[in-house]
This record gives structure tokens, sequence and C-alpha cells, in this order.
């Protein structure tokens, strides 16, 4: 293939700006999908990426693509839009040599349109602009073209207007990635390296790793070396996404692919890793990823205790398809055993949970998720906790420090005042303001994670009335007066009850959430007693009075069927909840500890 | 207990009341004049079948509904005779009807008497005209007393009456008051039941909407305690959670049930248990009667029993008995001691004091039968 005809690049843009239906446009346009198998969205073919209509994970595809009579090879990969994702189009973009940022003309540029923009800058791809759903009654394509231009510093010569439900728009887009985007370099004479940007699990072929050939020439059967764990394998099958896997003898410089190898776990790949010739190897390897940061934490637990080897198997066997989450087992008093799991957010969290149940068909029982705090210890050793159960006793901390992320805020200008008072509330630094548009502000701040992983989004979203979109970054650890405020269930602490707040906060929020715990938890067959405290002072008591009376009156004209139905409809009421003592503790208590304050 | 036939206890429902009360969820519909005599023609059918198909040896009776006092003379005689001439058992008969104050009279007393009733069992409820408006019964408190009275001129002299505690607005010494009234009456046997919200009755509806409120709990359970003590101070024995009565005049019937034993049951809704299959009939009077005309069988549900779940049920029943579940003989049925069988749940509830046991039975304590879903549920 004439390396001068290669395309690579990334879609991106801000989650539902229509990523990949403009990918289905432009596979269809170069006949590699049939209008009759023409789904929406046909690169998001994991089931829950169609259910929740998101993308989650990244898709490369190769297609052939005629322009002005030549054939190109376009290698696209479609990208998740959502924050927790983000690192997925990090690593898409290294692979790359350019990005088509998408925009919604209806919305003009979003938070994530900007992390977007700004990671390609800063990957040093060439971007071209394309202004999307200009079909629809409300768009603003010119408007949106000045703001990509203003508000990201892009040069909008090549600007694009493009509707990806119509196709209207398609035809001068392909030109234009044809003619614009520069082709790869790299020589297909030098020594072989390729980069491993992603890899996934098949239950047939092992790990397949996706590859970009940087430089050199990998064939099937040749012997090759993953540099970065010092380990040989033999190429046992080549391939392209078009977008079914594909069978090639070799792919060389510029090329986009995947790597069959006789790798039989997810983890004996690291993604960023490099593929070279074992005989013939490259002086030095490409620059790698960070590996993804796990962001929130909590413990899973078999809401039946007997059914912890299946969640083990099914964590074990979800960990073969997705590397970017962590487990391990964990012991709680309160909850007996179960595991820690770390995630990229909660949307994350939420999908890796519902996984396990759906194909486990475990039952679990979540305990609140909870950022990972870093303890300066009086020994000066430095420590990571990741659930407030964790920490050590004041008398060994030092300095207890919480992950900062600094925050974009796209949102119209009459809600700025209320947006200040909100990031105000939770305690958000403030950093800068800049005007998108006489209409539209950025607002830029500083928060301490904590504050705004839960229901931040949805505070911003109804002062804005939908219309403020946000995004963030971890910066660091920043030390802070924070207490751990512990939860005593009839004198027995419950860890996974305990958190960590500010402690200007910790009596209003004792107190808050011992009130919901009370509702919860409902009234059982004996007393409950209910406190928060800090170390050994009680901050908040509510106590629960024996239930009095649960008796079904009549049992009567033998319908002996129906009374036992409605005793076990009771029972099974249980089932997804831990007992702590004798008492019963439902999922919803666990989660009252992320309830907003109002 | 010395007969071999497979049914000595019949239920059989009349689906037909003068007007529906707020609170109830038994399978009921307004009288309807024309579909009187399709109905008993069907119930007989019913029966004729059940005779066919299964040994037959009564020992007890139960027609229950509904209201099957609303059935007019005639046809109720017709229905009556009928079970009256099936086939004795060795224990002698048992023969319940259920009714309503303001529906019967000398006349219908007299009908009953004639076919061999030898019970009647008076949906009273209460005797406080606002709390009757409350449950929208339609008789008036006077109507109970003519009614007791119509019963024993007509020579029935084993009479139950049902009360129900926790009406909305009511107070707790109003319900002591209807204890008075209820013990002047001098029957032998009593049902005092907590009021019930069932979901999809129009009581549960208002109550959703705020219509009506529910009694305090503290105020109903103290109804409860004091109704166990002011009976049993009446000379009355306390034998199921809702039931007292006075010595060796038990509902034999009902006691059938609860300590699972077989009964049929016949006409819409009613259930059945017999050679270890649990039936339900259509709750369709119209179906019913459809099904029984075509020779179709009108039974909806059906639900074999294990031995296990056999053995559930009857811990779930009989803890509802005052004298608990005789160890002897559950071990005698089930093959365990209900204490192997059980241990967690009866572990859990001797700490809470909810339960008692000893070398013969484990039964419910005072505190017990407050919370009996509560500790029966882990039996199950
Ligand atoms: N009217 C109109 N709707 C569009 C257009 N492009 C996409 N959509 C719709 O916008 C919604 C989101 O489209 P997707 O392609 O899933 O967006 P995405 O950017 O891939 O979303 P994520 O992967 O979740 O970030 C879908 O309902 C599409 O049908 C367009 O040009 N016009
Ligand atoms: S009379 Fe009895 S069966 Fe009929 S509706 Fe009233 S409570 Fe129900
Ligand atoms: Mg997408």
């Amino acid at each position: 293939m004439d390396q001068k005809l290669i395309r690579n690049f990334s879609i991106v843009a801000h989650i539902d700006h229509g990523k990949s239906t403009l990918a289905d446009r432009l596979l269809q346009r170069a006949g590699a999908i049939s209008d009759r198998d023409l789904k929406e969205q046909v690169l998001d073919d994991m089931e829950l990426e169609r259910e929740r209509g998101i993308t989650i994970k990244a898709s490369a595809v190769s297609i052939d693509m005629p322009v002005d009579g030549e054939t190109y090879m376009f290698n696209l990969i479609d990208t998740p839009g959502h924050v927790d994702f983000h690192y997925e189009v990090d690593r898409a973009m290294a692979a790359c040599d350019g990005a088509l940022l998408v925009v919604d003309a209806t919305q003009g540029v979003q938070a994530q349109t900007v992390a977007n923009a700004y990671a390609a800058i800063g990957n040093d791809l060439e971007i071209i602009p394309v202004i999307n759903k200009i079909d629809l009654p409300g768009a603003q394509p010119e408007d949106t073209a000045l703001e990509v231009e203003h508000v990201l510093g892009i040069d909008a010569e090549h600007v694009q207007f493009v509707s990806a439900k119509t196709g209207e728009g398609v035809e001068e887009l392909v030109r234009a990635i044809a003619k614009v985007l520069p082709p790869p370099k790299g020589d297909a004479g030098a020594p072989l390296q390729a980069l491993v940007f992603d890899s996934v699990y098949d239950d047939y072929r092992g790990v397949i790793c996706y590859l970009r050939i940087a430089n050199g020439t990998i064939r099937k059967g040749q012997k090759v070396l993953l540099m970065g764990r010092a380990r040989h394998y033999v190429v046992t099958e080549l391939g392209k996404f078009r977008p079914a896997m594909t069978p090639v003898a070799s792919l060389s410089a510029g090329e986009v692919g995947y790597m069959v190898a006789n790798l039989k776990k997810l983890q004996d790949v690291t993604v960023g890793d490099t593929v070279t010739d074992a005989l013939a190897p490259a002086a030095e390897a490409l620059p790698g990823y960070d590996p993804p940061a796990q962001m929130v934490f909590c413990d899973f637990y078999p809401a039946g205790g007997e059914e912890y080897s299946e969640l083990r198997d099914a964590l074990n066997r979800l960990s073969l398809n997705d590397g970017s989450f962590t487990f391990q087992p964990e012991n709680s008093d309160a909850l007996g055993f179960g595991f820690r799991c770390g995630f990229l957010g909660l949307l994350h969290m939420d999908i890796v949970q519902e996984r396990l149940e759906r194909e486990a068909g475990v039952d679990i029982v979540q305990t609140a998720p909870s950022v990972s705090y870093e303890v300066l210890l009086r020994d000066g050793k430095v420590q990571r906790v990741d659930a407030a159960g964790d920490l050590p006793t004041p008398d060994k901390i030092e300095e207890l420090r919480e992950p900062i992320v600094e925050t974009q805020m796209i949102i119209p200008a009459e809600s700025v005042g209320p947006i200040m008072a909100l990031a105000e509330q939770r305690r958000g630094e403030y950093k800068s303001q800049e005007y998108l548009s006489p209409q539209r502000v950025m607002l830029t701040y500083e928060f301490p994670f904590n504050e705004i992983l839960y229901d931040f989004y949805d505070k911003l979203k109804s002062a804005t009335r939908g219309y403020g979109t946000m995004d963030y970054h971890v910066v660091g650890y920043r030390a802070s007066d924070l207490v751990k405020v512990q939860l005593l269930v009839n004198g027995q602490s419950v860890d996974a009850l305990s958190f960590i707040c500010h402690r200007s906060a910790a009596d209003r929020r004792g107190r808050r959430i011992l009130h919901r715990l009370r509702q919860e938890i409902g009234r059982q067959l004996f007393e409950i007693v209910l406190q928060a405290a800090i170390g050994s002072k009680v901050i908040a008591r509510e106590t629960l009075k024996p239930l009095r009376k649960n008796v079904t009156a009549k049992c009567y004209g033998g319908d002996v069927t129906r009374k036992r139905k409605l005793l076990e409809k009771q029972k099974a009421g249980k089932k997804r909840m831990k007992t702590i003592g004798r008492v019963d503790i439902p999922q919803k208590a666990f989660m009252v500890i992320l309830e907003p304050e109002d | 207990m010395t007969t071999s036939a497979e049914i000595r206890s019949l239920y059989v429902h009349v689906p037909f009341c003068h007007t529906l009360c707020g609170y109830c969820d038994f399978y009921s519909q307004v009288i309807d004049r024309r579909s009187v005599a399709p109905l008993v023609d069907a119930l007989l059918l019913e029966l004729q079948q059940l005779a066919a198909e299964h040994e037959i040896a009564i020992e007890t009776l139960f027609v229950g509904g509904g209201t099957p006092t609303t059935l007019p003379p005639e046809e109720l005689s017709r229905l009556l005779r009928a079970l009256e001439s099936l086939p004795r058992g060795e224990d002698t008969l048992e023969f319940t009807v259920e009714a309503n104050p303001a529906t019967v009279n000398s006349e219908i007393a007299g009908v009953l008497a004639r076919h061999a009733v030898n019970r009647v069992s008076i949906g009273a409820q209460s005797f406080d005209p606002s709390e009757l408006r409350v449950l929208e019964r339609i008789h008036a408190p006077k109507q109970v007393v003519d009614t007791v009275a119509a019963c024993r001129a007509a020579g029935i002299e084993r009479i139950n009456v049902d009360l129900i505690f926790g009406v909305p607005g009511q107070s707790l010494a109003a319900w002591e008051s209807n204890l008075e009234r209820v013990l002047e009456l001098r029957t032998e046997h009593l049902s005092c039941y907590g009021l019930t919200y069932e979901r999809g009755t129009p009581l549960f509806r208002q109550l959703q909407q705020g219509l009506v409120r529910r009694v305090d709990a503290e105020v109903e359970a103290e109804m409860y305690e004091t109704t166990i003590d002011r009976l049993g101070a009446a000379g009355f024995g306390h034998y199921e959670i809702s039931n007292f009565a006075r010595p060796g005049r038990e509902c034999r019937h009902n006691l059938r049930y609860w300590h699972n034993q077989t009964y049929a049951g016949i006409g819409p809704a009613a259930a059945g248990f017999v050679r270890g299959l649990r039936y339900k009939n259509v709750p369709d009077t119209a179906e019913y009667v459809r099904a029984i005309q075509a020779g179709r069988s009108p039974r909806i549900e059906h639900e074999r029993l294990t031995l296990d779940r056999t053995a559930r049920e009857t811990a779930m029943l009989e803890l509802r008995l005052i004298e608990g579940i005789d160890r002897r003989c559950f071990a005698e049925r089930f093959g365990h001691d209900p204490m192997d069988l059980f241990r967690d749940a009866v572990a859990k509830h001797v700490e809470l004091e909810l339960l008692a046991v000893d070398e013969h039975a484990l039964r419910l304590t005072r505190a017990g039968l407050l919370l009996a879903d509560s500790v029966i549920a882990d039996f199950l």
C-alpha cells in the first residue's frame, strides 16, 4: 500500500455530538457496509453500548476510500465522548496523524470538545473541525464554526459542515480528509516499531492487539518482541478491521490493524508497549501511555455470602475484557468477604456492576464510591487510602490530602452567578472565566474531586436548564482539614457506612445521614441505635424503636399459597441486604452517603 | 382421625354480596339475580365431579364468600341440600355458613337449620355506626343482635362473630366498647381481626390518597393485647392469632387449614389442597360457570408441593396457632424435628423472645404474636 494514500485519524467530540453516526456515513461511503446491513452506530457493537446509546470503547476500522480516482486507505477510530473514558481518546490519538473534531451545530463547543481539542493539539494532530447536525432546525453552523476558531484557536479554513444523519456534506468531508490530513510518516524499510494502542480479549484467539505500525513491516509468522515486557511471541495472525476482522499477510509503516500472538490474558500485554522484530529489534521503544488511572473505588459484596466465589470468577472474567478496572479481595467485619474495586469514574462503575450482575447472576451489595486520598503519616511515609475504613487512626496522621481536579464548565452567561455560588459551596477555587460568545462562558475551577463526584453534574445541569457541560482532570493532591466520620449500628462501627469529609461539614452531614439511614433501615424486631462519631466523640444519634406489630390477621378460605407468597415476598425484599449484628441493612442505605445536601 | 377417606373437609365459595365493602379483597360481586341459578348449578356439578373422583367422608363443611346468605332461600336450600347429603365421616359434622347481619332473617335462619347447618359465622365487624360507615358495611349495629337471636331461635347454637379493630378513626376505648358489646351476645366463638389494607381495594386507595389514616401502630398493638386479655377474662381460649373460643368450641374446619391438612374447595376463587396438590379456581363467576358447563376444569393454579415446602408451609400455618408446632407430630409427618429443620430461625427468634420452645412444642410468645409475619417469614 502506498503510504501516501493512508490517512490515520480519530473522530473525537463531546458526548452525543455524532461521532459514531458520522463513522456510519464514512463506512457507507466506502462501501464497507452495505445499506442493508446498516444499523445505527455500527461501531457501537457491545450490548451495553447499544442499550445505552453511547460509545464506551474506541473502535478502529480500515476502509478503502475512492477519492478523485485514487483509492485511499482510511484508518479511523471512533472514540467515546464520556469523561470516564477519556483515556481511550488519548490512546487513539497516539495512533493517528489527524482528528475530526465533531461539534454539534445546535450546541456549539462543549466541555469535552475543549478537552479533546487540546488533546489533539497536544498530540500534534492535524484537526478538521466538523460542524455536525446541520439538518436540525436549531443548527447554527456559522456561529459554531466561529466558536471553534475563537475558543479553540483552530484555523477554520478547513471546517466542514455535515449532517451525519442525512449524509449532507460527507462527500466534501471525505475529500478534505484526503487533501488536508497528512499521510503517516515512518519508514517501511526501518526496523519494526508498532504501537499497541488497544487490546481486546476474544474467547477463541486470546488477546488481540491493536497495532499502529510506526516503522518497518510486520508479517505473519514473524518472531516479535514486546519491548516493555521483554517477551517473545510468534505472530499467528495479522489483519485489518473492515470493520470485521480480516486477515492480511503483513502490515507496514503507517498502517493500522491487529495482531494475534498467543497472548492469553489482557494482563500479558501493556497497552502502549512497542512490538519489534525479535531478531533485528529497533533501538528504542515508542513513547507509550500512562496506564488509565482508577479515580473512584467501592466495595462489591455478594448479597448472599455464599456467592463469593461466583463473584470472584465473574470479576476475573470481566477483567479479561476490561483492563481498566481493578479489584482485590476485601474483608469487612460488618459485611464479610468481598472486593475493593477501582474504576475510571461513576459511569464506568455502573457499567461494571451491571455487567457483573448480568453475566454472573450475582446480586451485589455495593458500598458508596470514594475517591482515593493520600495520607502523610507521622513516620514520613505516604499512603493511598481509597475507603474511609482504611484510614489510619488520627494519631498516626500528619496530613491528609485529597485529589484536586481542574474543571471546565461551559454554561450560559446568565448562569454564572448560580454556578459560582454552587462552586463556593463545593469548596471550589476560582481559576478563570472566558466568554466563548456573548451568551456562553467557560468557567475554570479547581475542586476537591470528592465534592463534584456524585451530584455536581446534575446540579450544574439544573442550574443551567440543561445547557451546562463539564469536563475535569486530576491535577494533584492537596492537604485539607478532613475528618473521618464513623457510623455505628448498635455500637458496632460499620466502615462501609463511614465517610471522609471536610471538618466544617461533619456535624451537618453526620446528622443528615443518620436521619436518612433511619428511614432506609426501618424498624426491625429490636431497638436499633445509630450513631455518627469522630474518633470517640459522638456527633449525632438516632434511635429506632422496635417494630411493634407485623401480623396478617386473616389466613382464611384456605388460600395458603397466596399467604405464603406474600411472606416470601417480604423475605425476598431482604435479598439485597447485608446483616450487621442482627440489623438488616438494605442496599439503599449504603448509598445515602452520596445523597445531596438538600 | 381414623377414616382413610381423602376428603373430609370442604369449602364452598359463594361469590355474591349485597354491596361490596371497601376493605374487602375476597372475590365477590354484587348479587345479580340472573347469575344465581347458573352458579348453584355449577357448584352442584363441581361437587358431583369431586365425588366421582375422590372418596368423600365429610366432617367439616364451610360455606363462605362473599355472603352465602344473600342467595334467595330456594337457591340456598338447593345448595345446602346437596352438601347435607354428602357421605359423612366419623366425626360429627361441623357445618358452618357465613352470614351478614343484614341478610339473615328468621326465614333464612330456618333454611340453614333445616339443612343441618349447625354453625353460623356472622360478619359484624363493629357495633359503632361511624366505624361501619368507614368499612362501608350496610347493616346497623342492632341487626347483629337480631341475627344472633334469629339463629338461636332456629336452633343453631354455635355462633361466631367477626370483629375488626384498627378501623380508621377508632380509639382504644371505642374498641373496648365493641368488645363489651360482643361479649353481651354470649356466643361461643369470636374472631378479632386487625384491619388490613389490601392492595387494590377502595380502602387502600383512600389510604394512599390520604383520605383515611391508619390507626397508630402502638394503639393497634394495644387493641390486640387488650383483646387477648379481655376475652381471656371472659372465659375464651385464644387458639389462633385472631381466633377465640370457649373450650372445645374451636372451629374444626379452620383448624384443618392451620394444620395444613387436606381439604377440597369448590366455587369461583376457591382453593383446595388434595393429594399434595394445591389448586385454585378461576376468580371470575362467569368464567367459572362457563368452564363447568363446558366440562373444562375451572382450576387456574396448580402447585404440587414437595415435602420440604409442605413442611415449611405447615410451620407457617401452625405457628399461627397458640399451641404452636407440636414437635412430635411434625417429626412424624416430615421426618425432622422442627428444631433441626429451622435451626437458624428458631435461634434468632428465641433470642429475641418472640418464640418459645419446650420439649413438646414451638410457639410464638405474646410479643411474637404481634410480629408473627416477621417470625414466620424466616421459616419459609
Ligand atoms: N438530526 C441529527 N441527529 C444526529 C446527527 N448526528 C448524530 N445524530 C444523533 O445524535 C445522537 C448521538 O449520536 P452518536 O453518533 O451516538 O453520538 P456520539 O458522539 O458517538 O456519542 P458518544 O459516543 O456517546 O459520545 C443520536 O441520536 C444520533 O442519531 C445529525 O447530523 N443530525
Ligand atoms: S360482605 Fe364480606 S365478602 Fe362481601 S364485600 Fe363485605 S366483607 Fe367482603
Ligand atoms: Mg459514539
